[in-house]
């Protein structure tokens, strides 16, 4: 698992590379955290080349999201696998998190 | 029709997952099975294994026993641990899915994640073990 990010148009976009599971959800959800400034009011986590989640990092990424919705920034993920995306629906996360089928998408609807 | 089968020995620590993972893409391979099912393979064997090492044998240091075999369209995936009795068919509350962000707690989601995998799923107390039989079919 790798994360990189950058700013554009507004939001932090955090690019999620690999697989998250139990054995490095946690260090995935503090890497996300620790990259996400004071003045980010908008943050997508991008997951093109996450080719692999569990329960384990759905429970990072519903924290991630709580922490977000506290702070009154906005959050998105976008560029769903197939899989993964099948993931959210079952466990109901495309109810509370915004999906994007793209980075662009996600930017202009948060960003700005 | 010839049946494909592996049995993997996991030591009871997430770190093993890795190894986990790789016996399940071979046997994917040699079974020739789509990419969609070596996913929902490794979140089902992923969630269970977890779930006894973080909470039914917590602390536990004997292996979890796995077996996988493909006969045609239907797969097979059994996996036994010592520890406490638990039946995910009967001990595991589904999680509500209409709560906000906010409400939503944290967790559960796991054992309704493989639920929904799985065609069957037969729950048995054997010789001190729990025996969990789960049966998916590949979709043509």
């Amino acid at each position: 698992m790798d994360i990189t990010s950058q700013r554009t148009d507004g939001a932090l976009i955090v690019s999620a590379e690999g697989r998250v599971d139990g054995a490095n959800a946690r260090k995935f959800q503090k890497a996300v955290e620790n990259v996400i400034g004071d003045g980010d009011s908008a943050v997508v986590l991008d997951m093109e080349s996450l080719s692999y989640i569990s329960s384990a990092g759905l429970r990072s990424i519903l924290l991630i999201a709580k922490g977000l919705q506290k702070r009154n920034s906005k959050f998105a993920v976008c560029s769903l696998q197939g899989p993964i995306r099948e993931v959210f629906r079952i466990v109901g996360f495309d109810k509370i998190v915004s999906i994007y089928d793209s980075q662009g998408d996600a930017v202009k609807a948060l960003g700005g | 029709m010839a049946t494909v089968s592996t049995s993997i020995r996991m030591q009871p620590d997430a770190k093993e997952l890795d190894t986990v993972f790789e016996e399940v893409h071979e046997f994917a391979n040699k079974a020739d099975l789509p990419e969609g099912l070596v996913f929902q393979l490794k979140l089902i064997l992923e969630e269970l294994a977890l779930n006894v090492i973080n909470y039914g044998n917590k602390g536990g240091t004997e292996p979890i026993e796995i077996r996988l075999a493909a006969q045609g369209e239907t797969i097979v995936v059994e996996i036994s641990d010592v520890g406490q009795p638990f039946d995910p068919l009967k001990d595991a509350p589904a999680p509500d899915l209409e709560l906000s962000l906010e409400e939503r707690p944290i967790g559960g989601l796991g054992l309704y994640l493989v639920k929904t995998m799985v065609d069957e799923m037969h729950y048995r107390w054997e010789d001190g073990r729990n025996h969990l039989t789960l049966i998916t079919r590949v979709l043509a």
